[in-house]
């Protein structure tokens, strides 16, 4: 059993376990955590999934993981891993069911007090507007052809279509669109899944909420992304839905049955991988892009109906402009410096964000001086942050956490807290909670996961991004 | 740890579902291991009758019940039904054609992502009952 003098400190804010650890690792396995979340990695097995990870071939550098982790299927969540291109491999568990999981936040112009007045009617227009829930979709089953175009093109077809404006795609992670997708690669089945869903909230941890800037940490950035103290902005967490579950379930047989051709074995077969320049390789990385293309699509819509909604109820001049779109479960082709080496990478990220530096080529010219807007939701009801990325994670491939990172099970959260008295505590806080049944809201307590404010400030302090704001809720939308 | 009927059992787990699963055959074991994924997904059920035929072929008991349980979730979201019994007509370590009956669903309490590979076990006892764990994905 794994405890803490199998780690090395390298500083206050960084731990390895050596390459020694066990025979399998292929490189050490490195965790961001401080002292005081020091006991919280050992209560359940996700060391032992990082460990797992360090042997994965192809790895280079470390296996990483962020203070947010917690035990997952093959990768810890949390986890942060690259593989060197074009032999390394691609691993459908190293990026999780819900592919392309991420945020964005869009920034309205008014303040608490202004909207105050308005905050119910408009929790309850958006709610309408946005079926959230599970199994909830919308009305309209889009055909596969609709569905193709989407998987394809992304952000950009939906905007071409006359569904938002230019600065979506502009602040979007990838510009809204992976370009190696290929919807052929995506199975018809996971297409079904998909066809009522584009615009959907889901369940589980997936939350709409109206917020507002509670405290400015970075006077600076804040200005320049166009966030001022008390101003109103919503955030939306969601991912690929069903399509996105689906293409992950196909995948991990497939490629867990084709591994054996490639004599890869690992200790967990989650862990299932393929080389990347295999065909299974390349067809799973093809269909990851179009799921990741779903995601953005989907967030995307929700974004339109949410405008739409703010505009009924606030009048036509209210705007809600898109400040940044995060990934947090992905896996991208990515090049980084390593002992001065340029590296063509296969990077993965399992509840991990990237965040990349001021005067990288990949951030939106608005930003370039600045660095990437990161985007961390907070459990619900609690509070989330904007932070902006910095040279110093280039250690970590220029990643940071996620979330809060779930830190007790659903079953235990449910006998210790009702969804009423879940939802009490929150309207108790002056926050209007709109659910479409109690049922999940207790498994969702913030009780149930870490402390967010403690997850930030290890990645603020070990310099992987740092904090611009505090964002606090005014209203949640949440399916159960 | 909740009992569902003891042919299914829900065990401890931080985040996700997990379920043993008992039979005196193998059918019987994926059998019980559905029904009580069904119990799991707490759906609201509806008066209307739901049946569908399913053919499910694998490379072995492993990627059979991995599968099984697959098709049965990807049914469960896509129809709005849940299924509370199944005929097999056929039945070996790498294929499965059966019936299923059950009920449409006006919504569900809990959604499966998928099922995990990790840690899948399917194993005889000593007894010469049959044992499976499986872990859902939520």
């Amino acid at each position: 059993m794994i405890s803490k003098k199998d780690f090395n400190k390298i500083n206050d804010y960084l731990w390895e376990i050596p390459k020694t650890y066990r025979k399998d690792m292929k490189v050490p396995a490195r965790i961001y955590v401080s002292e005081k979340m020091f006991d919280q990695i050992f209560k359940d097995r996700s060391l032992n999934q990082l460990i797992n990870t360090a042997g994965i071939p192809g790895i280079v550098n470390f296996a990483m993981a962020m203070p947010d982790i917690h035990e997952g299927y093959g990768f810890p969540i949390g986890g942060v891993a690259a593989t060197k291109l074009p032999e390394g491999v691609i691993s459908p568990g190293g990026i999780g069911y819900d592919q392309n999981c991420g945020v964005r936040l869009l920034l309205s112009t008014y303040k608490e007090k202004e909207i105050r007045p308005y905050l119910e009617k408009l929790a309850t227009e958006i709610q309408s507007q946005v079926p959230s829930g599970l199994g909830m979709g919308r009305t309209e089953k889009l055909s596969f052809d609709q569905i193709n175009k989407i998987l394809n093109g992304g952000i950009p077809y939906l905007v071409e279509k006359g569904y938002g404006e230019i600065r979506d795609i502009e602040n979007c992670e990838e510009r809204g669109r992976m370009e190696q997708a290929d919807a052929f690669c995506v199975s018809d089945r996971a297409k079904n899944r998909g066809r009522d869903q584009v615009g959907t909230l889901g369940s589980g941890n997936h939350f709409l909420e109206i917020q507002k800037v509670e405290e400015i940490l970075d006077q600076y950035t804040a200005q320049a992304f166009g966030l001022f103290r008390d101003q109103v902005v919503v955030m939306i967490h969601t991912g690929s839905r069903g399509l996105g579950h689906q293409n992950c379930t196909d995948y991990l047989g497939t490629i867990a049955k084709a591994s054996f051709s490639y004599k890869i074995r690992v200790p967990d077969r989650e862990l299932a991988c393929v080389p990347f320049n295999s065909k299974e390789g390349q067809r799973f990385f093809k269909a990851l892009c179009a799921a990741c293309n779903f995601a953005w699509a989907n967030r995307h819509m929700i974004t339109y109906y949410t405008r739409q909604a703010w505009k009924l109820i606030l009048g036509q001049k209210a705007e809600l402009e898109l400040l940044y779109d995060v990934a947090h479960n992905i896996a991208k082709i990515e090049t980084h410096s390593l002992d001065g080496e340029k590296l063509k990478l296969l990077v993965h990220r399992k509840g991990a964000t990237r965040a990349f530096p001021p005067g990288h080529s990949e951030i939106p010219k608005i930003f370039e001086n600045l660095g990437q807007p990161v985007l961390i939701p907070g459990s619900m009801g609690t509070a989330s942050y904007v932070l902006v990325g910095t040279e110093k994670s280039k250690e970590a491939w220029f990643s940071t956490c996620h979330g809060a990172g779930r830190s007790m099970s659903r079953n235990e959260a449910m006998r210790r807290e009702s969804g009423g008295e879940v939802v009490q505590k929150l309207e108790s806080k002056g926050i209007v909670v709109k659910c479409a049944s109690l049922n999940g809201i207790a498994e969702e307590s913030p009780i149930a996961y870490k402390n967010v404010d403690d997850v930030v400030d290890v990645v603020h302090n070990a310099g992987l991004s740092k904090k611009v704001a505090r964002l606090v809720p005014l209203a949640v939308i949440k399916g159960e | 740890m909740q009992n569902l009927d003891l042919k299914c059992k829900i065990l401890k787990h931080p985040s996700d579902l997990k379920l043993k699963g008992f039979g005196k055959s193998k059918e019987e074991l994926f059998k019980n291991l559905m029904v009580g994924m069904q119990i799991a997904l707490r759906p609201k059920i509806k008066v209307k009758k739901a049946e569908t035929k399913i053919r499910i072929e694998s490379e072995d008991i492993i990627f059979l019940l991995f599968d099984f349980l697959n098709e049965v979730n990807y049914l469960n979201e896509v129809n709005h039904e849940i299924y509370q019994k199944i005929y097999f007509v056929k039945f070996s370590d790498t294929l499965i054609e059966a019936e299923l009956f059950g009920k449409k669903v006006s919504r569900f309490g809990l959604q499966i992502k998928g099922v995990t590979l990790h840690d899948l076990d399917v194993h005889q006892r000593k007894d010469g009952t049959w044992e499976a764990t499986v872990l859902f994905d939520l």
